[in-house]
């Protein structure tokens, strides 16, 4: 599989219809990866696939940096692949302006990432081009998709707060969560508006409560679940529980899912007259 | 340098002061609230005394702000600022805090409702320091008006706003103007025939001047804002060149197809392919029918050009009409583009179709007919000349019985409101039938016989005391044939008994609908309609007229159900709004409206192009805006709000997360200012 890779992204280069590949590299020891960002044919080699590329390389195709480099083929397992459906809805990229180079995953990580065990898209539903075996995408009912809540939705609300409460305590603003979010891609998020000053920017309680839950809406009906905030935070907040709840409500009240289908209009923005009225009271 | 705001706290006669402590909401906000410089109340803001109290103030004091606690801004903001303006004071200095609908009016306790008082004024303090001066927006009007729909309303509307002295251009979707009234035989309350009062109307409309008609036409799209729109017309293609033709009749005398069901006689009359719907037709130049003209369906099955087709050239053949024949089986469909500054909507209803009870006979029942039906069959130039026969046998029917009320105040049919025209017009339908068949009897069911309005009562009384209709309270459960007659089960609530009828004929009074494309037509127009699929006026009562995108008005029954009379009264007063409208050369716009952050470059907007705000605006007043590099690559595209569209509802600003759209009068600023006050006090 690595090679049909290295020969494909070879193939894209040397044709120019890319003018670079993002993919993952291998990291400073085995059971790491890392993001490589490949401009010359003969560089293929660096690109690697394994059970460790558990990373969102969505988020590349944000950054001013990247995009400096040019028309893009990016590697996406069927996960990733829901982001660059929500960036392209949004109009961040236009579809012609990605190549999309899918791969088929039977989970990553070790052990196995928590999204991986609510996967029912193992082959990416959208791609130019797939390496690897097509995997056959077993439709998961609604609660099975859900069931890292299980636990969660047990909890009072009073419950639900207090737990809250002492995991923001922890957070140190550092916004690696955003950071990393493919798509937190504003210029200028809401926390750096300090005319009026929404978000209070120091790490105190009331300024991690608003940031955290700010956050949380902002992707409400969007999120697809990467975990990459998650993965990255060094409080060990458990972010996507919250992106995950939002994420269910979501689909129960809009039968929306982020990315699922390229042709499904936004639920954030789109008025159903079908839509579940009954939260009006 | 600071601003001085005055606080006039109102009393409202009590309807405040009895659950508001005005004095102490007037004392707190003079002695803590920092700006204020003077607080005062008064028993009546909006009164003449009031205003000048709010004038001389502001004079004496050098107010720079002013907050009036009082009633709901919807009221008295607009009272309040133009007091304001009075002194030089920009309006957008004077806010109101509702203290009525929000505190008196639904506390009952006088201690909290003062300090809810204390902290809305607060808040309105806190908003009107960060209050910015606006100028109006000036926008140029175009001096023309669109009117769709050429029944009464669309035809009162037109030949109001063309005597004012302003270009019209009315957009009939059928082949002649007249709609329902056209068909009606006689009308309430005076009987006098329908089409004679109305065809002299049609012809004024066809010779005025100031009038431009599209019939066969239908609005494909609106574009624009107030005073500015664009509107592409579809003329659909006729076949027929309108400028060539003279409506001599050959072609429609010698069509072969003769059997096709006549719309404007609901179907119980025939027509040909070729045809003026009714003889008064305008104009009085035919259409091919193309779904039943032999040529055309020569040609959809041969899959050929339609001129190509041989089958039958008749009408084209008998035109006499040289050198160019006015038959043109080629016509094609035609985009008429035009700029226009308002838009009238009349664009109608439709009767309930009688096939929807299937208790009456689910439309099976030849003698069953519509309330439309009954005044093709009355009217002379129906298909029986206006003699009453049956549709079955074209026998007399000498008992004959009305059934008010199908589908109308029936929420199991879709339709829980009343169509008020009914009991009128079935009491005129036992008229024309008792003058016309004397020895015949009319029977009513009514559930409640509704007739207010001017000689209606009256008129109602005359169908029952002086032409012997029996009216009887109560329902019709059931109606089934025996042998030729139509046996009507029904029930009298006054007596208590079960009453069965054999019939002649059945004429139900069914419901006025919303036309089926009501629903398209109010996206196109971006107005709003209720569950009814009828079109929302902008207040129920002191805005009647008007829709919710401004500079389009509403006439006639697309609104909701209406006789003639109402019809006509209230197309004239969209006509007045359309005259009153395009009297300026410019509007001035509320400057209330929203706008997308502009930096320097290289940011040149904190916009990142997301649309979300694009999505959600319901009046498509959001643009997108490529900003380009001097070599004319794009740099990124971002959102603009057209001014002249705006509404300022803050859809927008609320969606949009990374807060680079500002609503005037209403900014981030202010908001986060009014609630922060909250949270500290």
């Amino acid at each position: 599989m690595i090679e049909a890779l290295r020969k494909k992204a070879e193939e894209l280069l040397r044709s120019n219809t890319v003018n670079v590949v993002f993919g993952y590299g291998e990291g400073s020891t085995p059971e790491r990866t890392r993001p490589v960002f490949i401009t010359k044919p003969e560089d293929v080699n660096k690109l690697t696939w394994n059970q460790y590329c558990v990373y969102n390389l969505t988020t590349y195709l944000k950054r001013q940096e990247t995009r400096k480099l040019g028309k893009p083929a990016i590697i996406v397992k069927g996960c990733d692949a829901k982001t660059v459906i929500v960036l392209i809805k949004e109009s961040q990229i236009k579809r012609e302006d990605v190549y999309i180079l899918g791969v088929t995953c039977q989970g990553v990580g070790e052990p196995l990432a928590v999204k991986c065990k609510a996967c029912d898209v193992h082959t990416p539903r959208i791609y130019d081009d797939l390496v690897g075996e097509k995997v056959e995408n077993k439709e998961l009912s609604f609660d099975e998709r859900y069931a890292e809540l299980d636990e969660y939705e047990k909890m009072s609300e009073k419950g639900k707060w207090e737990f809250w409460q002492k995991q923001f305590e922890k957070c140190i603003k550092c916004y690696a969560c955003s950071n990393i979010c493919p798509l937190c891609f504003c210029d200028r998020c809401i926390v750096e508006k300090n005319q009026p000053q929404w978000i209070d920017p120091s790490a105190h309680a009331r300024g991690n409560l608003s940031w955290n839950v700010t956050r949380a809406y902002h992707l409400a009906g969007r999120c697809i679940n990467c975990e990459e905030c998650q993965r990255v935070c060094p409080a060990d907040i458990p972010l996507n529980l919250l992106n995950k709840k939002l994420a269910k409500e979501a689909e129960k009240n809009f039968n929306y899912r982020p990315g699922y289908n390229i042709d499904d209009e936004l639920a954030m923005s789109t008025y159903n007259a079908k839509d579940n009225q009954d939260f009006v009271k | 340098m600071g601003k001085k705001i005055g606080v006039f706290v109102c009393h409202c006669g009590t309807n405040i002061s009895a659950t508001v402590d005005v004095e102490k909401v007037a004392e707190e906000a003079k002695k803590k609230y920092p700006g204020v410089s003077y607080a005062t109340t008064y028993k009546y803001m909006c009164s003449d005394p009031g205003q000048k109290l709010l004038r001389d103030k502001i004079a004496e004091e050098g107010l720079t702000g002013v907050v009036v606690a009082a009633c709901s801004p919807k009221m008295h903001e607009r009272t309040f600022r133009n007091a304001a303006v009075k002194t030089g004071l920009n309006p957008y200095q004077v806010e109101v805090s509702n203290i009525r609908e929000q505190c008196s009016w639904v506390h009952q306790d006088k201690a909290q409702g003062t300090e809810k008082s204390i902290d809305l004024v607060r808040m309105m303090t806190e908003k009107t320091r960060k209050d910015r001066s606006l100028e109006a927006i000036k926008v140029p009007v175009t001096k023309r008006a669109l009117v769709i729909g050429g029944g009464i309303a669309g035809i009162q509307a037109a030949l109001d706003i063309a005597d004012g002295g302003n270009e019209v251009i009315l957009v009939e979707k059928d082949a002649s103007i007249g709609g329902h009234m056209a068909q009606l035989s006689e009308t309430f309350p005076t009987l006098d025939c329908s089409q004679c009062i109305l065809t002299p109307r049609m012809v004024e409309v066809a010779q005025h001047d100031n009038i431009t008609l599209y019939t066969w036409s239908e609005v494909e799209s609106v574009g624009g804002y107030i005073g500015n729109f664009n509107v592409k017309i579809r003329k659909k293609a006729r076949a027929v060149d309108l400028d060539l033709c003279t409506g001599c009749s050959s072609c429609w005398q010698v069509c072969p197809s003769k059997k096709i069901k006549s719309e404007f006689d609901t179907g119980l009359g025939n027509r040909t392919a070729i045809y003026i719907p009714f003889p008064q037709a305008i104009p009085s130049k035919p259409v091919i029918d193309k779904e039943h003209c032999l040529l055309y369906r020569d040609a959809r099955k041969k899959n050929i050009p339609p001129e190509e087709s041989k089958v039958c050239r008749k009408c084209y053949d008998v035109c006499p009409i040289a050198p160019v024949k006015a038959i043109d089986y080629a016509q094609e469909d035609e985009i008429v583009e035009v700029k226009v500054g308002a838009i009238v909507v009349a664009t109608g209803y439709k009767e309930l179709p009688n096939n929807v009870y299937g208790e009456y006979g689910k439309g099976k029942y030849k003698d069953v007919i519509t309330g439309l039906q009954f005044e093709r069959l009355a009217s002379a130039s129906g298909p029986t000349e206006g003699e009453i026969r049956r549709p079955s046998d074209g026998k007399e029917p000498e008992i004959i019985v009305f059934i008010q009320c199908v589908g109308s105040r029936d929420p199991a049919k879709g339709c829980s409101y009343c169509s008020k025209t009914c009991c009128m017009y079935t009491a005129k339908h036992t008229m024309l039938y008792k003058h016309k068949v004397h020895h015949g009897h009319a029977f009513v069911f009514y559930i409640d016989i509704r007739c207010g309005g001017k000689n209606y009562e009256e008129f109602s009384l005359r169908a029952i005391e002086e032409e012997g209709a029996t009216y009887l309270r109560g329902r019709v459960s059931r109606i089934y044939k025996k042998g030729e007659k139509l046996v009507v089960l029904g029930a009298d609530t006054l007596t208590g008994s079960q009453v069965e009828i054999e019939a002649d004929m059945v004429v139900l009074a069914s419901a006025m609908k919303a036309q089926d494309d009501a629903d398209v037509v109010a996206r196109t127009l971006s107005i709003q309609y209720d569950k009814d699929r009828f079109f929302s006026e902008l207040h129920p009562k002191l805005r009647p007229v008007e829709s919710s995108n401004a500079g389009i008005f509403l006439a006639g029954a697309c609104q909701g159900p209406k006789d003639i009379p109402e019809t006509v009264a209230q197309a004239s007063g969209a006509a007045a709004k359309v005259m009153a409208l395009l009297s300026s050369d410019q509007l001035e716009r509320e400057p209330v409206i929203a706008k997308v952050d502009r930096l320097p470059p290289p940011v040149f907007s904190t916009c990142i192009g997301c649309f979300y705000c694009q999505r959600v605006c319901p009046y498509g007043a959001i643009e997108q805006e490529e900003i380009k590099a001097r070599d004319g690559s794009v740099i990124k595209t971002v959102a603009r709000v057209n001014e002249g569209l705006c509404q300022g509802c803050g859809l927008c600003a609320a969606t949009c997360r990374s807060k680079s759209v500002e609503l005037a009068g209403f900014t981030d600023e202010q908001v986060f200012a009014e609630i922060n006050s909250v949270e500290f006090n």
